[in-house]
């Protein structure tokens, strides 16, 4: 559970946030979405406690932010950074057992997990490749798998906290097929009571799995709803500054944004 | 495909190896040197029997053993010290040099040879001669200021480290130079053979300083190895792993610059451990810090006895510099493991 109460943020006099207000209940899955430069990653860094909110508060578990200590964060919230930079040449399951860095749940245990979250974003035929060498796209698999790795008690539901999961633009280097596997995995997990909160460029995936998006602009929330709700052609204009037409999936019934 | 492609050996492999290798390079470290002490002769001193000359046995007891012993020390610390630095600065080419502590160091011991004559040079503190001292006090110093430097309300930045450590250490090459300037010609060789490391000075109070600092960092380094794994994933991804990252970051250069001094202060400035050991212990097993510190101080310490034995006989019965022998030698065998791991991948 988070709780994003009137946070602000201003690093050396530039205002990066102000006034967000954002409530995730457990196992929500929330689209953080806006143009470049809208504060999407600032505010996961607030979350994350990467940076501390100079006004408001975020409230993690029913606990102010900065009352959790990091390595007792480290226990339930898991985060996926944009891109990570990696000069030493772990193995992939290298890369995915250093998730379980907060735990000390023994090298067997840890071990079926790393084969468990490699499986789970197909890339367990990747296991020993050394992680430099791979592929853009492969590379954020892993390092998926790593947050999973790290949350996982609760994303099977047997932790006795609740998981959070930050994700940054998780899907901007996967392929289709693997976009929507992120959807599913995303799906899955929340199912089973984790919140995540995600940044995300493409309207059309987030409207798959999101139970909330919050649309921002120069550091505000414009909208916050659920996804009929802020996808409408007015509201895209606004944010995004893009003549789009909304229509309705011939199958599922969600809607779809067409530029 | 083999279970470990990317690897050439297991951790446990390794260690055999190298574990092997110690004892038999120790021996040999023991054995050679202006005199030849064979075998028989050295391993009756050693287990108390008889049949060695009373001769050969002063030389094991008062200048071999502790020698050897030293290079043990100050291998496995300077091979240690380098894998941490490359952990901390997520840089495989990092060494000891950018934390200043080997400028720093120079700069004490140009000091020391050149005003030391009005003190007492020969005044012996601890098994340090004033010489020893003044590189200690110096890489300390160097190591506090570019710290300090790096360090704001935010935390430290080891990026600030870096260009600060690069500053840092061109002003104290001058202060080295200017010290060279007015040395005469007797301190200058003193000076520049002093910057190409030695061993000659080892005696069983440098082992005894030597060996407190290595055990006090062997209790320490293995509770952090952990941590040091996750920070080479980048500094916010530790923080997320839980990882408190800037008392990591601090702990980790005390450790280095603490090892670091007392090494370059007992043998001068020993070029190549620091930086290729790691480099050649990770191309073999990987870089996990579990591993890689042990076999480093192993492959550290094995490097340093062998490069001593062969800096003691190569022109006998005068000695190399020992740095220039860790080069001659860890360089080509380097190379030549660089280009094996290309062939592989």
């Amino acid at each position: 559970m988070l709780k994003i109460d009137s946070v602000g943020l201003t690093i050396s006099a530039v205002p990066l946030l102000n006034n967000i207000t954002i409530d995730c209940p457990r196992g929500s899955v929330t689209a953080l979405m806006g143009p470049n430069g809208a504060g999407k990653t600032s505010l996961l860094k607030v979350i994350s406690g990467e940076h501390s909110a100079t006004q408001g508060s975020v409230e993690i578990n029913g606990q102010r932010r900065e009352q959790w200590t990091q390595a007792d964060i480290a226990q339930f919230m898991a985060v996926l950074p944009q891109s990570s930079t990696l000069a030493f040449s772990f193995t992939a399951e290298e890369v995915v057992a250093l998730g379980r860095t907060p735990y000390g749940t023994g090298l067997v245990r840890d071990g079926e997990i790393v084969d468990a979250a490699l499986a789970k974003v197909d890339a367990s035929y990747l296991a020993q490749r050394s992680f430099v060498q791979l592929s853009g796209g492969e590379k954020q698999r892993v390092q998926l798998a790593r947050v999973l790795a790290q949350i996982w008690e609760h994303c099977e539901a047997v932790a006795d906290t609740d998981g959070i999961l930050l994700l940054d633009e998780p899907s901007a280097a996967f392929d289709m097929a693997h976009q929507l596997m992120l959807i599913d995995i995303v799906q899955q997990i929340s199912a089973q009571g984790v919140t995540v909160v995600m940044v995300m460029h493409d309207l059309n995936l987030a409207a798959k799995c999101a139970d909330q998006m919050v649309f921002m602009n120069c550091g505000e929330c414009t909208a916050v709803g659920t996804v009929t709700e802020l996808l409408t052609p007015e509201l895209i204009k606004k944010v995004f500054s893009v003549d789009a037409e909304v229509i309705i999936h011939p199958l599922q019934g969600t809607p779809m944004v067409v530029v | 495909m083999t279970t470990l492609s990317s690897r050439l050996l297991t951790p446990k492999r390794c260690a055999v190896i190298l574990l092997l290798a110690l004892p038999i390079v120790s021996l040999l470290g023991l054995m050679t040197g202006p005199v030849f002490i064979p075998l028989t002769d050295m391993l009756s001193i050693i287990l108390g029997g008889e049949g060695a000359s009373s001769q050969e046995k002063l030389i094991i007891e008062i200048i071999r053993l502790p020698r050897v012993v030293l290079s043990l020390i100050v291998g496995a610390l300077l091979a240690t010290c380098g894998a941490l630095l490359q952990g901390l600065f997520r840089n495989p080419l990092a060494d000891p040099a950018l934390i200043g502590v080997s400028a720093g160091a120079s700069v004490g011991a140009s000091t020391m040879i050149v005003f030391g004559v009005l003190l007492s040079a020969n005044g012996i503190l601890l098994g340090l001669t004033a010489i020893s001292l003044g590189a200690f006090v110096g890489a300390i110093i160097t190591s506090v200021i570019i710290f300090r430097l790096a360090t704001s309300p935010q935390g430290t930045s080891v990026a600030t480290m870096l260009l600060a450590g690069i500053a840092i250490s061109a002003l104290a090459g001058a202060a080295t130079n200017t010290m060279s300037y007015l040395a005469d010609n007797d301190m200058l060789r003193r000076i520049s053979l002093w910057q190409m490391g030695n061993l000659q000075g080892a005696s069983w109070e440098s082992v005894g300083l030597c060996a407190f600092v290595a055990g006090m960092l062997g209790a320490l380094i293995p509770r952090d190895t952990g941590a040091l794994n996750a920070m080479l994933l980048g500094e916010s991804e530790a923080r997320h792993l839980g990882v408190n990252v800037e008392w990591l970051k601090r702990r980790l250069i005390i450790y280095s610059a603490l090892g670091v001094a007392i090494s370059v202060a007992v043998a001068g400035m020993i070029a190549f451990v620091g930086l290729m050991i790691p480099h050649l212990i990770r191309l073999l097993v990987g870089p996990d810090h579990r591993s890689l510190l042990p076999l480093s101080a192993l492959a550290g310490a094995i490097l340093l006895v062998a490069a001593d034995a062969l800096a003691r006989v190569v022109i006998a019965p005068a000695e190399l510099p020992v740095g220039v022998v860790t080069a001659l030698l860890g360089a080509p065998f380097f190379l030549w493991l660089l280009v094996v791991q290309r062939g592989r991948s």
